[in-house]
């Protein structure tokens, strides 16, 4: 019955608490966009000719069918991360794809026009080289998987395994790769590198071993890379070194003839790996006699193969890409040139003859912004007039994908580098002209009485002004039907709202391409991308000067750092409009350790970054005299800490007045045991506006709120189930004093830690209960403040009251983070990106360690939720409904004007966008305010009060005249 | 702002001009970190089957998937809506079914080292309890997933049924009708109505109040069973 009750209780108190979304506010304040990684695989669905579909396999392990008219998604399927998804190669047949996932794990044919699965099955174990289609008769049945040390034959309909075979003297020979010239025979090429080439040739019927030949090829080392099959039979092949090219018939045992480039009157690019590359319209038949010679970075050459004579076709250079593309049974190939500086010029071949087709130029225009075209994906059909038309997708090194139509028409374009978001900072608006002449106002004391009064109605009347032309344009656009009306956000009409609602979002990926995107629309106002970054890039994104410093721009620093070698650079931004500043950074030859950002400011208002070095030493950036003399003055009082994972070292430095630094403290985790996870501080701009917590018995239990707490997260190196276990440890930054830890015995990463405020909560996996658990510890003072105007971490001689509790949870998560509002005053919830893709906002009345278990006078007058071991995930709670957000990676809150609004951004595969109300909207009216009801009530009881007046005197008149 | 650049510096002042900030070490922990399993050991394969009933399965397969412990292993549904996550090894696993639009019971499933499937529901409290379910696994959905809080609508009924409005229309009508039911223009009448008046008002030397209020509005004289129609109207004016 007690167990009812408080069932109760919590759900009465559920139903006041939270506020979920309304159906009314689907896509009101949200938006999500729906990313797939960089492209690795791409077909055309080919199957009709009316099919809008391209199928793309991409390195983020997604397998997804994308309308190539708009570029929005038909379906997507996301694997598992990691080497365990990859997807190893696609090829299409008709109506199903298949795919060969997770180093030849699993091979899986997916149905394209629905999105589902036709079968899935498990390959033995091996690592996996080739697959193929393999087509008898112009059938194609079968599809042939090669591996290190078998090849097997599996039906297309239902993946049955028909035959599987071992490979022979696999031990030696590296088979690499399979061709099926669609006559029901395998062919398998492997190679022994400086020795021979050996080809092994397999009876698609019965698996049996038809021809075995080894040829002579001491020059050879990797066949996919440097072979090609054309035409009926004939294997090509480039040797850079010897500058020629060898042609092998696969029908008949012979030699390789060599031909060298001199004879064909060819010149090779020095330190360039010539490329073939040829093209099998369809697998049940032969590839076709034409093919591409790549001899240098821009250009090709078309060749074709008569007779064993190579005959060139034409010469294209400058070329920077070429594909081949088939409509029908028509084989086109196309060509991208350079045109000038800023455009690339397209253009159709006919690849029988190389003769170029009419009216088949198109123009791509290259983001300035952006990167080199990388690929091209060609969708050749015919046109009415049996001519031949084209569509093209063109992936750039940034990894946008551009979809264009003749003449140049861009159809859509898909910013791929977003699926891979590092991290992010929201930045404030600018201030429009008038509202900075407004807040301008302010600013200046000395006018004048008259002055002041005179500005004040000037200002009045700009107000007055804006408001009548924004009224005249709602009417205006009022009249127009609503498909017209476009607000269309761009950086020139870009202003803060009156509740800083609308923010711009720096997203910084992990290709290198920096995005600037509207937080109200989600459009991108604009990119950058920055060109040799490494590939193991780590990135900190810092804001500088923020946009209230008028005229001085807003200024973003991006700090990427060389994971090996630890070679910093910086890059320095406006991050409203993007463009580099013209700051330049300090040269950085050291590796840098640590960076932060002070409080401090120099006399353009831009905060001091502090970069530390491998010799300790600290560089300040900006770097002016003003700035030094502050950080000598104040040197004394900045503190940092360093973490070395490896060794399990943890240590605090001060700084001197010369900007080196001095060591005071250091803590040290055995390594052998534990290893250091994460650390997790406080966030710098986070308020908390109530110092303590009044008690059922009104008196007041004070938080610690130590600004220079650091919460360290530790893993048992053992991961034995019975023996691995999670720490935490919380130290102050300044002292080194560890203030509290705590052990969870039988449990294990991966640990997601959230920090605020004077609490810290943690989730693992228990291991003993097969369970993921959250934990809070809160720190409190007591029910006496030591010294309540400030805080110094040197003086605070007692130890704070620890107090924690933990609770099981449903589900694992991939990202936790707390919303945050300007002044702290509204409660905290806590936002949980959970792997079903729900986001999902949990107050953090449920996470408090002094929920009670049994229920008193006190606690109930407290608000208490009396204590229950596992937390609910209620769907109502999820703050983006159906718009799942696929492996959440971050979550990062803004405050916003309103202190009931706090903005969210979760990113990951997908960018979802929302605002949230942990406390309802209690400083505005509600979206749903009735104005309707409110305005007839008073209009009605208005006119009743005329009327019922009027039939007062009435009345009057009448009686006196009686 | 001037009142930005004051607040942090009185906030560079409390903290005693201390600064931690978030380390640039390489600490993001990997998703796939600690993962025990025994490498020489089985794999096995969990199958089963997803029914939405009265839903054609080509309208939600594709956007649905099977997890196992999260993203730790990965299926995906057939076109019939039938699954099978393939290379598990023995273990215990919560297995679920998620699909953005439609409810789905998670389920756990025990595989013993050599193969044998258990499936019981999930309790996470009383981790040994079996209530067994069937193997394979026949996961029906339990309704669509409930995003939405319900909006408070506004309905005549709801403001016809407040107490407050009853406690006000029924003296109304009371006023309003009562006279015409009972005729006062009965000389008899009027006095009883007049006496039992008088014996309400303990004081009749005192003012009447809406006498008062009715004269300060009409600005005329009018005497006090006038005033009587206008009652109604009355704290709508005092509202005005």
């Amino acid at each position: 019955m007690a167990q009812l009750n408080s069932l109760c209780f919590t759900f009465i108190i559920l139903c006041g608490t939270v506020g979920a979304v309304f159906e009314d506010q689907v896509g009101k304040f949200d938006w999500r966009q729906q990313y797939l990684g960089k492209v690795r695989f791409s077909h055309f669905d080919t199957y009709m000719q009316s099919s809008k579909k391209i199928l793309l396999a991409t390195e983020k392990n997604v397998f997804a069918a994308v309308n190539t008219r708009t570029g929005d998604l038909f379906w997507r399927h996301v694997d598992k991360s990691g080497p365990e998804g990859n997807i190893d190669a696609l090829l299409q047949h008709g109506q199903d794809a298949v795919v060969v996932v997770g180093n030849g794990r699993l091979l899986r044919s997916w149905e394209i026009n629905i999105g589902a699965l036709n079968w899935e099955i498990l390959l033995d174990s091996g690592s996996f080289q080739a697959a193929c289609l393999i087509g008898q008769q112009d059938n194609v049945k079968h599809v042939a998987v090669l591996k290190k040390t078998v090849i097997s034959l599996h039906y297309l309909s239902n993946g049955h395994q028909k035959w599987i075979e071992n490979l022979p003297e696999s031990e030696n020979v590296d088979y690499q790769t399979l061709y099926s010239g669609g006559n029901g025979e395998v062919y398998i090429l492997g190679v022994v590198p400086h020795s021979h080439m050996a080809i092994v040739v397999y009876s698609a019927e019965d698996g049996e071993i038809i021809k075995q030949i080894s040829v002579d090829a001491p020059w050879l080392s990797n066949i996919p890379s440097s072979c090609a099959v054309v035409g009926n039979g004939m294997l090509i092949c480039v040797d850079p070194t010897a500058e020629s090219l060898y042609m092998l018939d696969l029908h008949e045992e012979s030699q390789f003839t060599q031909i060298p480039f001199q004879s064909l009157g060819y010149e090779v690019s020095p330190d360039f790996h010539p490329v073939l590359v040829s093209t099998q319209p369809n697998q049940a038949r032969q590839p076709l006699s034409e093919f591409f010679l790549q001899l240098g970075h821009e250009h090709y050459l078309l060749l074709l193969l008569s007779n064993g004579q190579i005959v060139t076709l034409r010469d294209f250079k400058p070329a920077m890409l070429v594909s081949f593309a088939t409509a029908g049974e028509k084989t086109v190939a196309a060509v991208m040139s350079p045109k000038n500086k800023t455009a690339c010029s397209l253009n159709l071949y006919n690849a029988e003859t190389g003769r170029r087709l009419l009216d088949t130029t198109l123009i791509f225009n290259l983001d300035p912004n952006g990167g080199q075209p990388e690929k091209l994906y060609v969708q050749a059909f015919l046109k009415k007039d049996d001519a031949v038309g084209y569509r093209v997708m063109v992936q750039t090194e940034d990894h946008t994908l551009t979809f264009l139509q003749q003449p140049g028409r861009v159809m859509w374009t898909r910013e791929e580098a977003l699926s891979d978001v590092v991290t992010m900072e929201m930045v404030d608006l600018p201030l429009t002209g008038t509202q900075a002449e407004l807040e301008g106002e302010f600013g200046k004391k000395a006018d004048g009485l008259l002055a002041m009064v005179m500005k004040r109605l000037s200002s009045q009347l700009i107000l007055l002004q804006a408001w009548i032309s924004h009224l005249w344009k709602l009417f205006y656009d009022a009249r127009k039907p609503r498909s017209q009306v476009k607000n269309e956000v761009t950086i020139e009409n870009l202003s803060r709202d009156e509740f800083n609602l609308q923010k711009m979002m720096v997203m910084v990926t992990a290709s290198g391409k920096l995005f600037g995107i509207d937080s109200k629309t989600g459009s991108i106002l604009w990119k950058h991308y920055l060109e040799n970054i490494p590939s193991n890039a780590a990135f900190k994104l810092m804001v500088q000067r923020t946009t209230a410093h008028f005229p001085h721009p807003p200024q973003c620093t991006l700090l990427i750092k060389d994971k090996d070698t630890g070679l910093a650079t910086l890059h320095v931004f406006n991050p409203i409009f993007g463009k580099k500043s013209h700051v330049s950074p300090p040269a950085l030859p050291q590796p840098i350790l640590q960076s932060f950002l002070l409080p401090l400011m120099d006399q353009d208002y831009a905060k001091v970054l502090l970069l530390v070095d491998d010799q300790y030493k600290v560089t300040a950036f900006p770097s002016t005299k003003n700035v030094l003399q502050q950080l000598q003055e104040t040197a004394s009082s900045i503190f940092f800490y360093l973490v070395d994972a490896s060794q399990g070292r943890l240590s605090g430095y001060r700084l001197r007045t010369d900007l080196s630094t001095v060591l005071i403290w250091e803590v040290f985790v055995p390594t052998e045991v534990q290893k250091i996870v994460t650390i997790k501080g406080k966030r710098p701009n986070e308020h908390v506006h109530s110092q303590g917590r009044v008690m059922g018995d009104r008196s007041v239990l004070y938080k610690y709120l130590n600004p220079n707490l650091l919460a360290v997260v530790t893993e048992s190196t053992d991961l034995h189930q019975e023996r691995s276990f999670v720490g935490i440890m919380l130290i102050d930054g300044v002292t080194g004093r560890i203030i509290h830890e705590a052990v969870q015995r039988k449990a294990r990463g991966p640990v997601h830690v959230v920090h605020s405020e004077n609490w810290v909560v943690y989730e693992y996996w228990s291991t003993k209960s097969r369970r993921n658990e959250f934990s809070v510890i809160e720190l409190y003072e007591g029910m006496e403040l030591y010294n309540s105007t400030t805080f110094s971490s040197l003086d605070r001689p007692f130890a704070p009251q620890v107090l924690q509790q933990s609770y099981i949870f449903p589900s694992s998560i991939s990202a936790v983070e707390a919303t945050l509002t300007e002044k702290g005053i509204t409660s905290r919830h806590l936002l949980i990106g959970l792997p079903s893709g729900g986001i999902l906002s949990l107050p953090k009345m449920f996470l408090d360690p002094r929920r009670p278990e049994i229920i008193s006078e006190q606690s109930r007058e407290e608000n208490l939720i009396p204590y229950a071991p596992e937390l609910l995930i209620r769907t109502e709670w999820f703050i983006n409904y159906n718009q799942t957000v696929s492996r959440v990676r971050g979550i990062y809150t803004a405050p916003s004007g309103l202190e009931s609004t706090c903005l969210v951004v979760a990113y990951g595969l997908d960018i979802y966008q929302t605002r949230v109300y942990p406390s309802k909207q209690f400083d505005v009216l509600k979206d749903d305010y009735d104005y309707m009801l409110i305005s007839s009530v008073l209009f009605a009881l208005f006119f009743a009060t005329m009327i019922s007046k009027r039939l007062a005197e009435v009345k009057l008149l009448n009686r006196a005249w009686r | 702002m001037l009142s930005t650049a004051k607040v942090s510096l009185l906030w560079f002042c409390i903290q005693a001009a201390f600064v931690v900030v978030l380390c640039f070490t390489d600490m993001e922990t990997g998703p796939g970190a600690g993962v025990s399993t025994q490498p020489n050991g089985d794999r096995f394969k969990i199958e089963g089957r997803a029914i939405v009933p009265g839903i054609k399965t080509q309208d939600w397969v594709s956007t649905a998937r099977v997890q196992v412990d999260g993203e730790e292993y990965v299926g995906f549904l057939r076109t019939d809506g039938s699954f099978a996550v393939n290379d598990v090894p023995s273990g215990s696993y919560v297995v679920e079914v998620v699909s953005p639009n439609y409810r789905f019971e998670p389920v756990r499933v025990d595989i013993t080292s050599k193969g044998k499937m258990r499936t019981r529901l999930v309790n996470y409290i009383k981790t040994s309890e079996v209530i067994r379910q069937q193997y394979p696994l026949q996961i029906r959905a339990s309704g669509l997933q409930t995003y939405f809080m319900k909006r408070e609508t506004w309905g005549w009924t709801d403001f016809l049924m407040n107490p407050m409005v009853l406690m006000m229309v029924l003296p109304l009508l009371i006023i309003v009708l009562l006279p015409k039911v009972v005729n006062t223009n009965d000389p008899e009448m009027r006095k009883e109505i007049e006496q039992s008046m008088n014996m309400l008002s303990p004081n009749p030397e005192l003012p009447d109040m809406s006498e008062l209020v009715t004269k300060f509005f009409s600005g005329s004289k009018g005497s006090s069973k006038a005033g009587g129609s206008s009652k109604g109207t009355r704290p709508a004016v005092k509202r005005r």
